[in-house]
């Protein structure tokens, strides 16, 4: 019955990543951080003894394969002899293992069963507010990681189960929400204990060795699906490069990349992009990885489980000190941005390659926004941490999707309109799509969206990074360019400022507007090919103008 | 007598309980389009006298098939002016993470239906600008033009005020008055601007065919000559009249799954087991639902076509909170890239169903596993069984890829099935924070009895219940429903003693609405019950917390916090004791009760237990492996009867399992009642 057993693994693998989803989502369930329960910006993972990814519950996609650089972190700073049952370590580095930027706080826990390490788990997620130079941590004119808040390169946190209380004051007095911090830090630890207790009942109830036998199985079968995918794959090298926007100061900040596919290794070089900059746009290593590694998974198989066996698989090279895998003291508050244009650039080289999975370029930035200020009502402060969403490119057979959010995020939610206005001190004057009609093409690219934020107290602070400003979202396949992301304010004096992609601290009066702006998709294929009567629908249903469709698709509408 | 009549993918099942406490059962043929005549085709083969029936339950899937087979009216949406793209943008999420190109939920209204009208409320209800008529008399200019069939309207932040919702309803209705009118109000008071107008539109598609469906139905009774009141089903678990819930026929959305959830709920009752699992096998899905301390949990997070990689469309009404798995008789088994045996959620329905219902299905099921493990007999089935063909698909999908013989392939799927069972029922308890080792599960549906004891020894739990008529199980439950209304307002403010007279006032509010609502339905004994969704101030998701009738003090007040504190350690594992506590929703829940019968007891067993056996077989238990097992037919099987496992207890259309290490008795009413022996 030896075939039998493998059922047996098969049965402790599905519990393992049951175990996944449990943690991931009883953290969303308890989070004080509306960019946690809303957004779901983080991600939980389980590891083996060595470190390696399990499994991964994921949020934001952006946060791929994060996890185990963060847990080999802490085994290689502490050893594995060292820990005991109960610790929780806390990890935030931009430049060490799983790094991204300060908001991010990781934890990591060993698991033990009896005397040894049998596993770690270990979770990641966007606080509100971890302190430094501005409200909301995480800012656009920030010249040194040190202005970004506090940092923690990977010490205890609770030791052998008793927190460690001159860590927690430390958090507490050195953040703006202290409330919502111990919130966030309980609701992870709370998430890694649940994981640990699981685990213990998986070993209790299969027997230990079943269970790492469970775990290489994973493993094993995600490199076997993996190297299969590839040997399919047409071998050969693709490049691609293009410039981000600026880096703040006015210089384009280049991206380039070589992939070279073979029949057993998927590697990304991108030698050749721009140095680090002075400004918040650089991402460290690991977040560079995680960038590759999405669009990795959407040709090797979307529907996988996430372990690092299939990640064995590639091979992902930067120049050290470039803006793609930047050294201390970098700012990197807004790393996602050069992670998004690394990801996006890799989409570009191959979606020619690969047209059944990759479409047209889309949206590509996170377009953060940050507001904070007096609630109107109940006068006290309120902070605003979300993403806005954007149009996404067509692809064969498809018309883009209208108003999601970038590929870095994922299983994130907006905030509803009648929450904000309840919560922050502004009311939304609107929020529909951007029907600007751009990114023609036989299958038509997704409209962005219109967002706009009216002030109801004097002195409000607005920031936001909106990326792809000057570039606008590719066409694919003989398919038209989308459009740019933008805000621009409108005053109550009638004055109108703008438009603008990249601002910190602009101050709102009551009354003012911001109105946010997100593009639309590019196109995939030749719009003169687009149904005639699907033209006629768009126009009706005002995706794109009369106009446009003669101009763009040559159809005539009467 | 009393009749429930529930009607399924396949079969419309009828149950009929007379004075005396006697059940009987009758299963016809379900009907599309016109689905009011397979009941009356199940009626009139029950025999029942149609003027002897004192009340008509009714359980219904038009509302969930008009949503899933998209044959609902065609809708508009009026709303707000600035916000019509709302429905089409939703929540902005993509749960299929690394599918690059994904396709998300498709609106139910298309953008040229959606019509933008000048007003504004704001967060606390205040009017910041009253509706516009001229801009709805031009709406309904425009959507009389398109012949549009149905319109919902939902404005922002109506759950605070729905002044201007009315008003354009009311004035929608005097020019139109042919048309359906939706307000997102009359459906749901809670926010979030997205999940309510989708709630609303929802609600305007399916009410057209909800109506006619009803009316339909009504008169056919009554020519019939079924003169008593008539209720249905409602997705809370209660019934209420046809007429109640013509303004929201989105209630009606899972019809038909609750009855057996509520029914397992007054099982529970009359058996004295408050806290029960509620476990119900059909042939696509299994479902599960907990019930604490005899009350059935309500959700309002309800979604059509949700996967783990798809959004699916939010519906904002209370549905018994339940875990739905693709696990059910007629699941296939299939072999995955990685060379991992898999089970369902694809399943092989009814028809071609499982291999061993020879018409034509090729593919091993779970029903097929459970015939070659034994735990089926081949000469229980409706047909003749080729035991062969079942041998040869499992060789040729499972035993090949995986190097197997037919037995270890069935063995094999068997456990998966099982394991996949058990990740749900744990879904359903651990996850809520409750440990299963303090309930009983009620096992029913078709495949419910033959998973259950195993299942049962995997959790811990110490008792299973397989209730009589376990696979018509719905519909009994429906006959012992009451109506039931639930009124959920979202009003967000702190609690604490300076406070007491507000939530005073606004439960006031919620009753009067309650009642003026009620009056209309019956003139039946009508209680409430209160409950708060409670939340740590910043936190965004609830705990629902009972509490008592208002005219509360600071004792309540400091109560009410204690529970919630506990409750959220409970569901949450921890308490941050000393944060501000912060009110969601109110939530009203009002119940009419309905005269029910009694359950009668059946005769007392006087043969020996052998006298009912039937047959001994090899059959596989894990981790025991094959054991020779004597089986019984359970409809000799009397009150009082007491067995030991392992054991097969078969009945038409369903066999229950009892482990080695349980044993079995029957009690007064008949059910079977499976324990671990000590």
């Amino acid at each position: 019955m030896k075939s039998i057993d493998t059922v047996t693994l098969d049965i402790v693998k599905d519990s393992l990543v049951a175990i996944g989803d449990e943690i991931f989502y009883a953290f969303a369930q308890t989070s004080m951080s509306p960019i946690i329960y809303e957004t779901l910006d983080y991600a939980c993972g389980i590891a083996d003894a060595d470190g390696h990814l399990l499994t991964q519950g994921n949020g934001a996609c952006g946060f791929i394969g994060m996890i185990s650089p963060m847990i080999a972190e802490i085994i290689e700073k502490f050893g594995k002899d060292t820990m005991r049952p109960g610790d929780v370590y806390i990890i935030n580095d931009p430049f060490m293992g799983g790094g991204t930027h300060l908001s991010d706080i990781g934890m990591v826990m060993p698991v033990f069963y009896g005397e040894e390490v049998v596993a770690f788990v270990g979770n990641k997620a966007h606080w509100g507010d971890v302190g430094g130079m501005a409200a909301g941590s995480f800012t656009t004119d920030s010249t040194e990681v040190f202005q970004e808040g506090l940092r923690f390169s990977g010490i205890k946190l609770v030791d052998a189960g008793e927190l460690v209380q001159g860590i927690a004051d430390m958090i507490t007095y050195n953040v703006r929400f202290p409330v919502a911090a111990n919130g966030d830090m309980w609701g992870q630890i709370a998430s890694l204990r649940t994981g640990y207790g699981r685990i213990n009942e998986l070993c209790d109830k299969y027997g230990k060795d079943v269970l790492l036998e469970s775990m290489r199985r994973l493993m094993d079968q995600g490199e076997m699906v993996a190297l299969s995918r590839l040997k399919e794959m047409p071998n050969g090298v693709y490049e691609s490069e293009q410039y981000m926007d600026d880096d703040g100061n006015g210089n384009l900040v280049k991206i380039k990349v070589k992939i070279t596919i073979s029949d057993d290794c998927f590697e990304a070089d991108f030698s050749g992009s721009s140095p680090q900059v002075a400004s918040p746009i650089n991402t460290g290593y690991s977040a560079l990885c995680a960038g590759v590694k999405v669009v990795y998974m959407s040709i090797v198989g979307p529907n996988l489980t996430i372990n690092d066996g299939i990640f064995r698989t590639m091979k992902i090279t930067a120049e050290k000190q470039s803006v793609l895998m930047c050294d201390a003291p970098s700012p990197t508050s807004c790393y996602f941005e050069s992670m998004l244009y690394a990801l996006d650039t890799v989409w570009k080289a191959l979606a020619p390659v690969f047209p059944e999975y990759l479409g047209a370029g889309h949206m590509l930035s996170v377009c953060a926004v940050i507001l904070t200020g007096m609630h109107h009502n109940s006068g006290q402060p309120f902070l605003i941490v979300e993403p806005t969403g954007g149009g996404w490119g067509a692809s064969r057979g498809k018309d883009g999707e209208v108003g999601q959010f970038c590929v870095g995020d994922g299983e994130t939610y907006n905030v509803p309109v009648e929450m904000a206005e309840s919560r922050y001190g502004i009311r939304i004057d609107e929020y529909s799509l951007n029907t600007d009609g751009k990114g023609a093409g036989e299958f038509r690219g997704g409209s962005g969206a219109v967002r706009s934020y009216r002030a109801l107290t004097d002195g409000q602070l607005f920031s936001a990074a909106f990326g792809r400003n000057k570039f606008p979202a590719w066409g694919a396949g003989g398919g038209q360019d989308g459009s740019y992301n933008y805000f621009e304010f409108y005053r109550s004096d009638g004055r109108v400022e703008g438009p603008v992609g990249i601002a910190a601290r602009i101050v709102l009066n009551k009354d003012d507007v911001v109105r946010m702006v997100t593009c639309t998709g590019g196109g995939y294929g030749d719009p003169k090919k687009r149904d005639a009567v699907a033209v006629a629908q768009d126009v009706k249903n005002g995706y794109i103008s009369k106009e446009q469709a003669f101009a763009d698709y040559g159809v005539e509408i009467n | 007598m009393q009749i429930a009549t529930d009607i399924g993918g396949t079969f419309t099942d009828l149950v009929v309980l007379d004075e005396q406490g006697n059940t009987r059962t009758f299963k016809g043929h379900t009907t599309p389009p016109n689905f009011e005549q397979g009941i009356l085709d199940v009626l009139a083969q029950s025999g029942v006298n149609p003027e002897a029936i004192s009340a008509f339950v009714h359980g219904t899937t038009t509302v969930i098939n008009a949503l899933t087979e998209r044959k609902g009216a065609k809708t508009a949406l009026i709303t707000t002016k600035g916000f019509r793209d709302i429905l089409e943008i939703a929540r902005c999420n993509r749960p299929d993470l690394f599918n690059l190109v994904f396709a998300k939920p498709k609106p139910f209204v298309p953008r040229y239906l959606r019509l933008e009208v000048s007003e504004r409320v704001t967060h606390d209800g205040s009017v910041l600008q009253s509706l516009d008529i001229s801009d709805i008399e031009k709406a309904v200019e425009f959507l009389k033009k398109e012949q549009v069939e149905s319109v919902a309207i939902c404005f922002l932040n109506s759950y605070a005020n729905d002044i201007n919702e009315t008003a354009a309803a009311k004035i929608v209705t005097e020019l139109w008055p042919e048309v359906f009118v939706s307000t997102s109000a009359q459906v749901t008071r809670e926010w979030r601007e997205y999940e309510r107008s989708s709630t609303a539109v929802l609600n305007a598609y399916v009410g057209p065919v909800s109506l006619k469906y009803l009316d339909n139905l009504d008169a056919k009774l009554t020519q019939t000559g079924v003169s008593s009141k008539r209720y249905i089903m409602q997705s809370n678990g209660g019934t209420t009249t046809f007429n109640a819930v013509k303004t929201a026929p989105i209630n009606l959305v899972e019809s038909g799954p609750v009855g057996g959830i509520f029914g397992a709920a007054v099982l529970g009752q009359v058996l004295g087991e408050k806290n029960l699992i509620a476990f119900d096998v059909g042939g696509t899905t299994a479902k599960c639902s907990l019930i604490d301390s005899g009350e059935v949990k309500i959700t309002t997070s309800y979604r059509i076509e949700q996967t783990d990689r798809y959004a699916g469309y939010p519906i904002m009404v209370p549905v018994l909170d339940i875990v739905e798995i693709g696990n059910g008789g007629g699941s296939i088994a299939w072999v995955d890239q990685t060379q991992s045996l898999k089970v369902g959620p694809k399943s092989a329905g009814s028809l071609p169903g499982p291999v061993a219902y020879g018409k034509g299905g090729t593919h091993p099921t779970t029903t097929d596993a459970c015939l070659i493990t034994g735990r089926l007999s081949a000469s229980n089935f409706d047909t003749p069984v080729d035991i062969s063909a079942v041998e040869s698909a499992l060789v040729e999908h499972i035993g090949k890829p995986l190097d197997m013989d037919a037995k270890e392939a069935a063995v094999s799927i068997l456990r998966v099935a099982e394991a996949n069972l058990f990740n749900a029922l744990r879904l359903i308890s651990v996850r809520r924070g409750y440990d299963p080792r303090d309930f009983a599960l009620t096992a029913f549906g078709g495949g419910g009895p033959m998973h259950a004891a195993p299942l049962a020894r995997a959790l811990g739990i110490k008792k299973v219940i397989i209730p009589v008529a376990a696979a018509v199980f719905s519909a009994w439950g429906m006959l012992m429903t009451d109506i039931r209304h639930d009124y959920i307002q979202t009003n967000i403010g702190t609690l604490d003693s300076s406070s007491i007279s507000l939530w005073d006032e606004q439960w006031g509010k919620l009753k009067q609405q309650a009642l003026a609502q009620f009056a209309d339905i019956s003139g039946e004994l009508a209680t409430f019950a209160h409950y708060l969704d409670m939340r740590y101030l910043g936190q965004e998701h609830t705990v629902k917390v009972p509490v008592p009738a208002p005219g509360w003090d600071e004792d309540t007040v400091q109560n009410i916090i204690d529970r919630f504190h506990q409750m959220h350690e409970q569901s949450y594992t921890f308490r941050l004791d000393g944060t501000p506590v912060e009110i969601v929703n109110l939530h009203l829940t009002v119940i009419g009760h309905r005269e029910k019968p009694k359950l009668s007891p059946i005769a007392a067993q006087s043969e020996p237990v052998e006298a009912s056996l039937k047959d001994r077989r090899m059959i596989y238990f894990d981790p025991e492996g094959w054991v020779e097992t004597p089986v019984y037919n359970r409809q000799t099987l009397l009150s009082g009867t007491r067995l030991d496992g392992p054991a097969v207890i078969e009945e038409k259309a369903s066999a229950a399992l009892v482990c080695p290490g349980q044993s079995l008795h029957v009690d007064t009413y008949g059910n079977l009642i499976i324990e671990t022996r000590r």
